[in-house]
């Protein structure tokens, strides 16, 4: 057993944050067990990204290399992951909880007779690790108990990732390459370039962001100052029923009983008091923003932040502050 | 084609949460269970699927572990359309971790043989998340996770697999397979009076780990439990327009991590 | 003096010819007659038995067919003008049953009514005083079919109709001028014959029209279920509601046969005076046609040709129609029924009505939001928990612990409890009554919230409830009762209506509605549950003092009927009791019995976007064309109904309150719990 191995995700070009944060879970975990901490990338052409991850305080970092890891199939993956594990045998194995690693490492994980430890958000003495259940309402404490290595996947922004220090004292960590075996034969499905979902027609259900303006837009002609809001944060705009009722957007964008189910990560409603038939479309959003000049609207209710606020005043403000967060 | 479907059942997602007295899970009397809700688009695929084709026959069967209380969810899933259905007896799931229980499930559905092996994308309780994963290696199946929409097609099977942020990627694998089903790839149709009753007559076959020749000791155990410190709250965010829309750009970068 | 009155002749001897010639035609017509009953009668025989049918009590059903049959109350009470006219020309045949047995008995030498003997003119001056009147009647109801031509009598005319009244017509107007004539005179004869023709004539076209009515519907009348808008239980492990003719039951046939096809039920529909697809008329002739070509044993489905799945899903279950109904036709359960078929066998398909029904059978109220949010309400506004040990179970419902606007009326209802000193609690855990899903026919999802709750009720021993909603109070009261006991339920506006001697009278003006924010009064912080420091009542007016201010008006106040609390439960005055503390009451033009719709009942809220015209904004423009400066509800259905039409009214709406935040407004401050 030799230390912990973090597996970093490359997609498009880049390392995405939750990697550097999982590096910095691992970290965590090395100076727990009192572990070198080395870390992995998976690929055909890992060599940039290797010497971007070898700036960070590692020991070594594996380029794990094969023409058939250019694009990313579980089979391949855990495969290739599988065949450094067994040569490298780390005694702890960092993911970052990402779509890829819940395809793959629960099957690897089996493969070395373990169990992924899945969606980490706190590593304890022990080590214990704690991950949410009944869908955040409990927080669970787990701890390996086989012989194998310990496998655990960490939640985007459960670690922080520390910007790597310009001209930092150590060292770059010393970049391996690793050629796992494999055949096309073992790759068993046949992944399809990536597409974005249904760009034709408007679907809210299936937004990311969505700005949602209601009654206390006023008038029709006030609805490009919410349009500049919804652009500038890449959201779709959306509305509640009266403000499709009277034609100033379409009905396919209206939120509510009557109309769309939606469940973005944001929903900023602007100049909506929140009336049952709109909180029954938007309930499932995960953060609630509202800007509303009524303290006592209900929309506040449900809201993670509110303004209260003259909509006239705060959306161009807002608007302003998110075009020069995003330079 | 014969479609086996793993489902599980939960606590009702408005089941009050208290720690039991041994501080290792919540307690249990006076909850109420339901059916996971992937599990209920993972059954709806399958019996979207079997509907589509037919002509040529199929078979959806639904199989459970769980204690005798999971009998009701498997009379629901039978009720919705199910032809059969297999319960795998057992009262420690709690202590059993996700290769456990896959093992467990693995050894029922073997004999089955069948063309394709479904399941909810994760659970509502555990949240996991890994179980068919884990059975398809246990079988020696490939999959995929995070399915919408399966086609069938000559060779074996077209998918629609969610990616993060809006992506989506179309896979094609051979059958058998198996597959972990994402919430909302269709509409869920809803229990009827008709199916409750047809229900009764439909054969549940009862196992258990013992009969299953499974048994191996957990590499994980959930040493104990706690509930989460903080309650959600509205934040209102003071001062100027200007000021709160500043406030309000900080915690979408740092906090909600949109921007 | 009766002797220098005209006396009514009437041929005495007959021929043999004659005599033969009048018992041809009697069996003629006779065979006419029963050729068609006979079929309807066997096909509502061959119906299956209502399963929970009982004939007792009988009181109910005597009095109802005295009042409803005899004295013609429903017909006379919702269209005076033709209900008169009606009324006549029943009361004219209902005279004339000795008149028509002796008028044939003499042809046999067997009379018994003498026109010379003392009983038998006066008898004849009676009859002939309803002839007269029928005559007139049935004049008018003439002119009234084929001129005035209301639209609710459809767009095909009935020359049937019009021939039937050429009949009673000639049948009265040969009355009437026997009385002008000599016995001896050839015309009395001619006149008999002419009588006896359009007599025999009469016969046989009743089973073969509408006009079946006359006989079917006192029976309809009679076996009523019992009490309005009941849904029957379903009855062992193949009855689904209405799917097949195998389902319809003798009362669902009868009814179906009995249908006078006058549409009054079809006038006072939300949804055929809104565009919609459902025409109830066309329901009940559909099930009728169904029978007539089907039969009651054909396993075809009753929705499809004869009756479309959308019109059965448009209705409000209001029970306007049925209110109206002057022959006795139960259109809810029939509705309901229909209903019932298409949705526990899996054959409705709406993505609306799927999310409603997988929402109940997962969670535990209508609108699927987490009951977390009903805690965070109850542990706010510090509602009680209920022990056991108050005397009022509070029950929330799905809109009182979820909608922000239904907890704004719990909480000023629970403000004049505490006034009040009344001992109440809420329960810690409260599933939807199963309004939603039993009106729209899920017997599955709706048994499980039934038995749930009633549970739960037994349990923590309540044996009294109030709720501020008509739905819940229904459904909890009747529906349940299949799966149980349920308690003592009444709706808040009984209770309030109680003590409103006790409650003080609001000093509150009516205010320039221009100045309420969006139409919709948040400002009324002292019963909004999301700021307990209540503004005071200077604060809640305009900013600016408006000259009107200082010239005090009455509030004027327009209460709107909700059928659960109305038709459903016959509960009118109360709720005005309470509205009036607050203000002056105008009425809108439909009220009390006849209050239209809000649009929300039978589910319907649930069901995504209407076709054709809101319900809620026909209604809504009503209640604002009153000219009231507030609009009082008494349903938290209405209410938010009312408030998204007011929504889209946009500023100068009239303010929107429930008669508990009415009760709660003349409420000394400081006195929020």
């Amino acid at each position: 057993m030799s230390g912990v191995l973090v597996v970093v995700e490359q997609r498009e070009g880049r390392i995405a944050r939750i990697s550097w944060e999982a590096v910095a879970a691992g970290q965590k975990l090395g100076a727990t067990l009192t572990l070198p901490v080395s870390a992995a990338v998976v690929g055909a052409q890992t060599e940039s990204f290797a010497a971007e991850i070898a700036a960070r305080p590692l020991d070594k970092v594996f380029r794990v290399e094969h023409p058939l890891l250019a694009r990313y199939t579980p089979d391949g993956f855990s495969l290739a992951l599988h065949q450094l594990i067994q040569a490298e045998s780390p005694a702890c194995i960092v993911f970052p909880h990402t779509y890829q690693v819940r395809d793959y490492a629960p099957a690897l994980a089996a493969r070395l007779g373990q169990v992924l430890i899945g969606d980490v958000t706190a590593i304890g003495d022990g080590p214990v690790f704690t991950r949410q259940l009944l869908q955040g309402r409990l927080n669970g404490a787990y701890r390996p108990t086989g012989s194998g290595p310990c496998l655990i996947s960490v939640q985007a922004g459960a670690f922080r990732a520390e910007a790597p220090e310009a001209g930092a004292s150590a060292a770059p960590a010393t970049v391996t390459t690793f050629v796992p075996t494999l055949e096309s034969a073992q790759i068993r499905t046949t992944p399809g370039e990536p597409f974005r979902g249904g760009s034709q027609t408007v679907d809210l259900s299936s937004a990311q962001m969505i700005v949602c303006v209601g009654r206390g837009i006023k008038d029709a002609e006030n609805l490009p100052l919410v349009q500049d809001l919804a652009t500038a944060l890449g959201a779709e705009l959306a509305a509640s029923r009266p403000i499709c009722d009277n034609g100033w957007l379409p009905m396919e964008r209206q939120v509510g009983s009557s109309g769309q189910t939606v469940s973005p990560k944001l929903y900023l409603g602007v100049g909506i008091s929140g009336a049952i038939q709109h909180l029954v479309g938007m309930k499932g959003s995960q953060c609630v923003v509202a800007i509303n000049k009524d303290p006592d609207a209900p929309i506040f209710e449900v809201a993670d932040y509110g303004i209260v606020g003259d909509l006239f005043e705060v959306v161009p403000a807002l608007t302003e502050a998110i075009k020069a967060a995003r330079q | 084609m014969k479609i086996i479907v793993a489902i599980k059942q939960v606590p009702e997602r408005d089941a009050q949460v208290r720690i039991d007295a041994a501080g290792k899970w919540i307690d249990e009397s006076n909850l109420q269970y339901a059916l996971n809700e992937s599990d209920a688009y993972a059954l709806e695929e399958a019996l979207q699927l079997k509907e589509k084709s037919a002509a040529a026959g199929g078979e959806v069967v639904v199989v459970s572990v769980g204690p005798e209380r999971v009998g009701q969810t498997i009379r629901e899933a039978l009720a919705k359309g199910a032809d059969r259905a297999i319960h795998i007896v057992c009262d420690d799931l709690g202590l059993r971790d996700a290769l456990g229980v896959a093992r467990l499930l693995a050894a029922a559905v073997k004999p089955e043989n069948p063309d394709l092996i479904l399941t909810g994308l994760q659970s509502e309780d555990l949240g996991l998340g890994q179980t068919g994963v884990i059975v398809a290696e246990l079988l020696g199946l490939p999959h995929a996770t995070l399915i919408l929409n399966v086609e069938k097609t000559e060779t074996g099977l077209k998918v629609k697999r969610e990616l993060e942020e809006g992506w989506f990627q179309t896979i094609e694998l051979p059958t058998p397979a198996v597959l972990t089903i994402q919430s909302g790839g269709n509409k869920l149709r809803y229990a009827t009076l008709m199916g409750i009753k047809r229900a009764k007559m439909k054969e549940v076959r009862q196992l258990t780990a013992a009969s299953l020749g499974v048994d191996a000791p957990p590499v994980v155990v959930l040493e104990h439990v706690a509930l989460p410190q903080k309650q959600k709250s509205t934040q209102i965010l003071p001062g100027t327009a200007k000021e709160a829309a500043a406030a309000l750009v900080e915690k979408l970068k740092f906090e909600v991590r949109v921007l | 003096m009766i002797l220098f009155l005209p006396t009514f002749a009437e041929p005495q001897h007959f021929s043999f010819f004659e005599k033969l010639l009048f018992t041809g035609l009697v069996l003629a017509s006779a065979y006419g007659f029963w050729r068609r009953f006979g079929l309807v009668l066997k096909k509502i025989l061959k119906s299956k038995k209502d399963p929970s049918f009982h004939l007792f009590p009988i009181g109910k059903r005597v009095w109802d067919f005295v009042w409803e049959v005899l004295c013609q109350a429903k017909v006379i009470r919702e269209r005076p003008l033709p209900g008169l006219a009606h009324a006549f020309v029943f009361w004219a045949f209902c005279a004339f049953a000795l008149v028509t047995l002796n008028h044939c008995a003499v042809v046999f030498g067997i009379g018994f009514l003498s026109p010379a003997g003392t009983i038998g003119r006066l008898y004849y001056y009676f009859a002939a005083v309803f002839a007269l009147f029928c005559a007139v009647g049935i004049a008018g109801l003439f002119v009234r079919r084929f001129l005035v031509r209301p639209k609710w009598l459809g767009a095909r005319l009935s020359w049937e109709s019009g021939f039937i009244a050429l009949l009673i017509f000639v049948l009265m107007a040969t009355y009437l001028a026997s009385f002008f004539i000599a016995d001896a005179d050839p015309s009395a004869r001619t006149l008999w014959w002419i009588h006896t023709l359009a007599l025999l004539t009469f016969l046989p076209i009743i089973p073969y029209t509408k006009h079946l009515h006359l006989i079917l519907s006192p029976a309809t009348v009679f076996l009523s279920r019992g009490s309005f808008a009941q849904i029957p239980p379903l009855s062992g492990d193949e009855d689904f509601g209405l799917v097949a003719g195998t389902d319809l039951t003798r009362l669902v046939s009868l009814q179906a046969y009995s249908c006078v096809e006058c549409g009054r039920c079809t006038e006072h529909c939300p949804a055929a005076n809104t565009g919609k697809l459902l025409n109830p008329k066309e329901i009940i002739l559909g099930v009728r046609a169904y029978l007539n070509d089907l039969g009651p044993s054909s396993d075809q489905p009753l929705l499809g040709k004869y009756n479309q799945q959308e019109a059965v899903f448009q209705c409000t279950t209001c029970g306007a129609c049925e209110f109206q109904c002057p022959v006795g036709i139960e259109h809810v359960p029939i509705l309901v029924g229909l209903r019932r078929g298409a949705v526990n066998t899996g054959a409705w398909e709406d993505q609306y009505g799927s999310k409603l029904f997988l929402a109940l059978e997962r969670g535990s109220n209508a609108l699927g939001i987490s009951p977390a949010e009903r805690d965070k309400f109850i542990q706010k506004q510090q509602l009680p928990i209920f022990d056991g040990t108050q005397e009022y179970c509070l029950w929330l419902g799905c809109m009182g612990g979820y909608d922000p606007k239904g907890r704004e009326i719990v909480a000023a209802f629970a403000r004049v409890m505490n006034y009040l000193g009344t001992s109440y609690g809420v329960l810690r855990k409260e599933k939807c009554t199963g309004d939603p899903v039993r009106r729209l026919g899920n017997d599955l999802v709706f048994q499980q919230l039934a038995e749930a709750n009633l549970e739960a009720l037994a349990q923590n021993k309540v044996k009294k409830i109030v709720s501020i909603c008509p739905h819940c109070v229904r459904t909890i009261q009747e529906d349940w009762k299949e799966y149980g006991t349920p308690p003592e339920i009444e709706h808040h506006s009984e209770f309030l209506a109680r003590f409103a001697d006790k409650l003080p009278r609001s000093t509150t003006t009516a205010t320039n509605p221009e100045s309420f924010v969006s139409g919709h009064d948040f400002s009324h912080a002292a019963s909004a549950p999301n700021s307990p420091g209540a503004l005071a009542p200077e604060v809640r007016s305009s900013p600016v003092p408006a000259p009107a201010a200082s010239h005090p008006v009455p509030e004027k106040i327009v209460f709107h009927d909700p059928c659960y609390l109305g038709r459903y439960r016959n509960v009118y005055d109360q709720p005005r009791e309470v509205a009036s503390l607050a203000g002056e009451l105008v009425e809108a033009p439909r009220h009390r019995e006849r209050s239209f719709c809000c649009g929300a009942g039978g589910g319907l809220s649930f069901l995504g976007e209407e076709t054709g015209e809101r319900v809620s904004h026909v209604r809504a423009a009503e209640l604002v064309a009153t000219g009231a400066t507030t609009v009082g509800t008494a349903c938290p259905f209405c209410n938010s109904m009312f408030r998204d039409a007011f929504d889209a009214k946009g500023e100068g709406a009239p303010q929107l309150l429930d008669i508990a935040q009415l009760a709660a407004r003349g409420l000394p401050p400081g006195e929020a719990s």
